[in-house]
């Protein structure tokens, strides 16, 4: 027994000490770099460094990110967002996102905070700068009123809350730091890209018949023309953001229904949304289901996981392949690594329209937006045009239609006889 | 005088054991007195695990969101050392869940319990010493499965101690095993329990009769029975809620319910039904974590203040008044629960009435102290701490027990400072008081008074200033389990009070060196103590110490009542229950 | 050193009854207070709060003066050899018996008015807790929930009139959440699968905090809203507000920035 004991005193001993003398052995968060992307692009260890440098010194840290001039982001709003979330200091008011964000989107923003995983959906990934709920065309950026209103709005039916109650002020600068690590993470996969194609190695031979090998480092602050490739890639991303606010879906006027229609009139309009649900030209009821309960199409992706199944698919591919050489067997190796890393697949199963929850908000405009554009990065098609003068699948008019008929389908009984669709009576006739 | 055996006897009792293997003296051991310093020990470990615990919850009430030392880093934190709010809540749910069912309840009824029934009753083991070893090597598969949790994906059990489902049904793995440790702890307290009624029942030495008993032994016995019958319960709802877990039942969950986007589970229980049973077994919990401390309380205060226990039956009764009222008051925990009001009232008159046994117990201490001589060892220090606290925690449960005002402070740390005053600065004083007073029994060596004090006065001190501004807090309605309150604006001007708690607070674990110390130091190099340090009646003060193999080293009879300090018949102011009185002593030289 | 123990219980009582003169001081005591009944609990936790203080102070104090005077060394008297009394028994069986049943028989009027006896009405909002937000639907211009024209709102933010009798029904969407309004002295678990019923009558307009008080999740502290209670016209303009901001179709677009 008196051996046990020691060992137990020697254990207490040992980790009181640790405890008192352990304070301040944290080390301060870091970007993690996208491996999915890195490794997709075999991107060397090497490569990898420098590539978290340029972006260092065009971005910063979390504790101090910075932003040029050419990005237009508030640098006040940043130092704000970012930096640790406590403080001795009296009257701190920092740290923002790492109080109020970190927890499930991360510090990079790329969706894999320590509550991630338990979360359906994952919490989105910043980094593709993609965004769903927004007033603008398809494949355009949101706006800043965008992000501002999911923030106070929230996105019911998932884990992401309000923040209505933060002062706007803070709001604002949590919308700038958002935006901010959007750019960071385009820009990471920008400069992977980049090396990947214009860099690699150099093969020099020399007089003598020898040939040398050697790297071409991304070293953009010795290198005139890779600093001003950069800065254009950095403007490539700049001005897409810049742009959104020129992309908005507005609808046209003569195409709103009144405002003082009369109930049979909305009743009218139901009706021809309703047909139009199960029509060919919007075809809803394929993924919503022929019940509206969102159990038509449930084995689609969204982008975010598309992005994973490849890298998943490719990765198991490789590991069939018979003949490996030592570079792909690294690969291999390291692709390995980094699928286990990644959260298991999820199906992007469309919305059950009978319960009233309207992830991108609750109003007319929203539904028809969602219409309209489409829910970018998801299944979700464009009912409208898919940038501005494109060709249009629907009329504004026929859109506003199904709007009332979706908004109309929580109060109507499920169990109601739906409208044979054109399927089923074919598969009758048969 | 039949008493007064040379220790010799038992010294030949200690070598035959120490010939047998190591292994079955002190690991598998069949001996009372062994399982009960096994689960002693145990014990104190997890107490400090749970402590530790509770400093990462103090951490982030005083420092939120500030990254934490080292056992931040063992305990997965989010990016950047912070305590990522699932680790709050698991930091809350596994606090409360060691130092319930690893410390407290075995401290008491497994450690003390086994170490003290035998020899305060006059028997040589248990009725089923199997039994009893069965009992303490039942809690390893759980302490390992509970340890186990931690590490699993999702981290230990995040449901809170009291597991209400649905949510403790969106937990992972960590609930499940949080649940199958709790079987475990279980089948370990009814193993417990069987063998201690069975023991108090069956084996008493002669001429110890049931009103003979010292108060410890009797709070033992009302303990098991109180366990013994409420037990089930909580088994069996554990085991519902793992099916619901595990094998897709749906006794907790509500029809067409759905969480996280999940599919839909089938549904069609009642999640109150959860409640009523948890509570059902949970409240009597309250009185197994409590009745043995009282007990132990009550022979302390006595031995000290060299005086007969004031009320001897009225205590005995009141116990069992407590167990009797202890299965109807479960309600209480769910006056806003949703629960018919009307039940509210009903629970409400008889929480009330449940606070009386216990007001006739502290009246009882004070008339035992009353007209005394207190000989302010650290026991009695600590066993009149326990009083004093006892009446700030018993008095703070009326408050929730009033239903009107329990709408408001229900769930805030009002709550938190009642149970910690009744648990921590109640039963762990009793604890505390009932190692320094049984040490010498326990180690044939006297504990250092001087260390003792100090430990005393530092822990009086200090669990004073971290639990007392907690009923402040309570009135303010701070809630519990809040990860960050302070961007509440009703709760923004508590940081600095809650800052001043946690310094306390870590102060108050480190002050527990001091106990530490003596008690491994003491170990090993106290100052030998006879059978009968304190000069004390009890029976268990009569056998050598350590008691041999088989506790007694002549047949123990017994003639009076534990608590006759300064009886006229005697010349010294104790009376041991085996001495005969001056008539009879005389037959027996005879 | 001897009266040292005796000293150190006799601060119980001291600062512990210091603690309650102090806090009001520091601004810690109980939240304003902006309803009818949220006065009743108030007072009813004060009147116990001074029926215990008083049980609490006796008894530390008799601790301690036994402490002072029975400590073995000064006492030269031999110990009472008494093994309790059957008078006092009953007495302090009685006393406290009567005392506990008459608080309970007090309570129950203020509890019947809190939990038993709502306004008759129809609801003026539905909340629901759900992981982790409180959401808050209106009934619409027809008064009735679930209907068409229902307002819901996701932002955390409740609005309701000022000094009227406000029948809200709560609800749960996923796990157990605890509706708490600690300005109005106001808690009630929601459970999902069944419909709970709070009722109050705020007597000043203002915003106050909305707390979740019952363990729900990773995100449990998250759970903030916020009441605002106005007056009524103010209410009914915030009520087409939201319901014009709801019904809204026109995208208003922000003017493009010339540079």
């Amino acid at each position: 027994m008196s051996h046990s004991v020691k060992q137990f005193v020697s254990a207490v001993a040992l980790l009181s000490a640790a405890f008192i003398s352990g304070c301040d052995s944290v080390d301060p968060p870091a970007f993690r770099m996208n491996m999915v992307e890195a490794v997709s692009y075999e991107t060397s260890s090497d490569y990898q460094q420098e590539i978290a440098d340029v972006l260092g010194a065009l971005f910063g840290t979390p504790d101090e990110p910075f932003a040029l001039p050419e990005t237009g982001l508030d640098q006040s709003k940043l130092t704000q967002s970012a930096g640790a979330a406590w403080s001795d200091e009296e009257g701190y008011n920092y740290g923002l996102y790492r109080k109020h964000c970190v927890h499930c989107h991360g510090v990079t923003g790329d969706g894999r905070g320590a509550t991630a995983q338990f979360l359906n959906p994952y919490p989105r990934d910043y980094r593709p700068g993609v965004y769903k709920f927004k007033s603008t065309f398809n494949a355009a950026k949101p706006t800043d009123d965008d992000l501002h209103r999911v923030l106070i709005n929230g996105i019911p039916g998932t884990a992401m809350p309000s923040f209505s109650l933060l002062p706007g002020s803070e709001v604002e600068s949590l919308v700038e730091y958002v935006k901010y690590l959007s750019y960071r993470g385009e820009m990471e996969t920008k400069l992977i890209q980049y090396v990947f194609n214009e860099l690699g190695e150099d093969e020099e031979e020399a007089d003598d018949g020898t040939i040398t090998v050697t790297r071409i480092p991304l070293d953009p602050a010795n290198d005139p023309d890779q600093r001003d490739a950069v800065m254009e890639l950095l403007a490539e991303v700049v001005e897409e953001w810049d742009a959104a606010n020129g992309m908005i879906v507005a609808p046209e006027e003569e195409s709103i229904p009144a405002d003082d229609r009369s109930p049979e009139e909305i009743l009218a309009s139901v009706e021809k949304g309703r047909e139009l649900f199960y029509g060919k030209a919007a075809n809803c009821y394929t993924c919503h289901g022929p019940t509206g309960l969102g159990d038509g199409q449930v084995d689609d992706y969204d982008n975010w996981q598309k992005a994973h199944k490849k890298f998943l698919d490719e990765t198991v591919k490789m590991a069939d392949k018979d003949e490996l050489d030592d570079y792909e067997y690294a690969l291999l190796g390291q692709r390995e690594e980094v699928s286990e890393s990644l959260y298991p697949l999820r199906n992007a199963i469309p919305r059950n329209l009978r319960q009233g929850v309207y992830r991108g908000g609750n109003r007319r405009l929203d539904i028809f937006r969602r219409i309209y554009a489409g829910i970018a990065g998801s299944p979700m098609p464009a009912g409208g045009p898919t940038g501005p003068g494109a060709k249009s699948a629907l009329s504004e008019a026929e859109m506003w239609s199904i709007v009332d008929y979706v908004l109309s389908l929580p109060y109507e009984p499920a169990s109601q006889p739906q409208k044979v669709t054109p399927k089923y009576t074919e598969a009758i006739a048969r | 005088m039949s008493t007064v055996t040379s220790d010799t006897h038992s010294a030949a009792h200690g070598e035959h054991a120490h010939a047998s293997s190591f292994l079955k003296t002190y690991v598998f051991s069949l001996d009372h007195k062994i399982i009960g310093l096994q689960f002693l020990f145990s014990t104190l470990i997890w107490f400090f695990v749970g402590g530790m615990l509770a400093l990462g919850i103090r951490w982030q009430l005083a420092f939120p969101w500030r990254p934490m030392p080292i056992l931040g880093n063992l305990l997965a934190t989010a990016e950047g050392g912070q305590i990522a709010p699932e680790v709050y809540t698991m930091l809350v749910t596994m606090h409360a869940t060691v130092m319930i069912f690893f410390v407290i309840i075995p401290v008491l009824a497994g450690a003390f319990g086994n170490f003290l029934i035998p020899l305060m009753i006059g028997a040589d083991d248990m009725a089923v010493p199997f039994l009893n070893m069965a009992s303490y090597w039942v809690m390893w598969p759980a302490f390992i499965v509970m340890g186990m949790s931690f590490f699993v994906e999702g981290g230990a059990s995040q449901g809170g101690w009291t597991a209400y489902p649905p949510f403790a049904l969106t937990q992972g793995d960590g609930q499940f095993l949080w649940l199958i440790g709790l079987t475990l702890v279980g089948i370990s307290s009814m193993m417990g329990s069987v063998n201690y009624m069975t023991t108090i029942i069956q084996m008493r030495a002669p001429g110890m009769t049931m009103f003979r008993l010292p108060m410890t032994i009797w709070a033992m016995f009302i303990t098991a029975i109180l366990q013994a019958f409420a037990l089930p319960v909580l088994t069996a709802a554990g085991f519902m809620q793992l099916m619901d877990l595990k094998m897709g039942t749906g006794f907790f969950i509500p029809e067409g319910w759905t969480t996280n986007n999940n599919p839909m589970a089938s549904g069609g229980g009642q999640p109150l039904l959860w409640q009523h049973l948890f509570w059902f077994y949970s409240h009597p919990a309250v009185y197994i974590m409590i009745l043995p401390a009282m007990g132990m309380v009550s022979d302390i205060l006595s031995t000290f203040s060299r005086k007969p226990l004031f009320g001897y039956k009225p205590m005995v009764y009141s116990i069992s008044g407590i167990a009797g009222l202890g299965f109807i008051v479960w309600g209480h925990h769910m006056f806003v629960s949703g629960m018919n009001p009307m039940l509210g009232m009903t629970f409400m008159v008889s929480t009330m009435m449940i606070a009386l046994p216990s007001a006739i117990k502290t009246f009882n201490w004070l008339g035992t102290m009353w007209g005394g001589k207190i000989q302010f060892t650290t026991p009695m220090l600590f066993a009149i701490a326990f009083v004093s606290m006892f009446i700030i925690g018993g008095l703070s449960g009326i408050f929730m027990a009033a239903t009107p005002i329990d709408i408001f402070i229900h769930d805030t740390y009002y709550i938190v400072a009642h149970f910690h005053y009744v648990l921590f600065s109640g039963t762990a004083m009793a604890v505390f008081g009932g190692i320094y007073y049984w040490f010498p029994k326990m180690f044939g060596r006297m504990m250092n008074e001087s260390l003792g004090k100090i430990h005393f006065t530092l822990t009086f001190v200090l669990m004073n200033c971290v639990f007392f501004p907690m009923h402040i807090l309570g009135m303010v309605g701070f809630p519990r389990r809040l990860a960050d309150p302070y961007h509440y604006e009703t709760f923004r001007n508590l940081l600095p009070l809650n800052q001043f708690i946690s310094y306390c607070a870590f102060a108050l674990v480190a002050s527990q060196v001091f106990f530490v110390l003596n008690f491994f130091g003491s170990m090993f190099f106290g100052p030998r103590a006879g059978r009968n340090p304190w000069k004390a009646n009890g029976l268990e003060w009569q056998a050598p110490s350590p008691p041999g193999h088989g506790n007694f080293d002549f047949q123990p009879v017994i003639y009076r009542g534990p608590y006759e300090y300064g009886s006229p018949e005697v010349e010294e102011d104790y009376y041991p229950q085996t001495q005969p009185p001056p008539d009879k002593q005389e037959d027996v030289s005879q | 050193m001897r009266r040292f123990w005796s000293v150190l219980f006799l601060l119980v009582p001291i600062l512990g009854v210091a603690t309650f003169v102090a806090a009001p001081y520091y601004n810690i005591w109980f939240p304003k207070d902006v309803s009818e009944h949220g006065r009743t609990i108030d007072n009813l936790f004060m009147f116990i709060l001074w029926l215990t203080g008083i049980v609490f102070v006796a008894t530390e104090l008799t601790l301690f003066y036994f402490m002072w005077k029975y400590d073995e060394k000064s006492t030269k008297t031999p110990v009472k050899f008494s093994h309790g009394s059957h008078a006092l028994e009953l007495v302090w069986t009685i006393l406290p018996a009567a005392t506990l049943l008459f608080i309970a028989i007090y309570q129950m009027e203020a509890w019947a008015s809190a939990k038993m006896q709502p306004p008759d009405m129809k609801p003026l909002v539905e909340v629901t807790g759900r992981q982790f937000n409180w959401d808050f639907r209106y009934p619409g211009p027809d008064n009735e929930l679930y209907t068409e024209d229902d307002i819901v709102r996701t932002d955390g933010k409740l609005y309701l009139p000022v000094n009227e009798d406000v029948l809200l029904r709560i609800t749960s969407l996923d796990v157990l959440h605890s509706f708490f309004l600690p300005n109005l002295r106001m808690k009630q678990d929601v459970i999902p699968g069944m419909q709970q019923s709070m009722w109050f009558k705020a007597t000043d307009t203002g915003g106050y905090d909305i707390v979740c008080a019952e363990l729900c999740g990773w995100g449990h502290y998250k759970m903030k809203g916020r009441v605002y209670f106005l007056p009524r016209e103010k209410y009914e303009m915030k009520l087409e507000e939201m319901r014009r901001e709801q019904n809204t179709m026109r995208a208003e677009i922000p003017e493009e920035d010339d540079e």
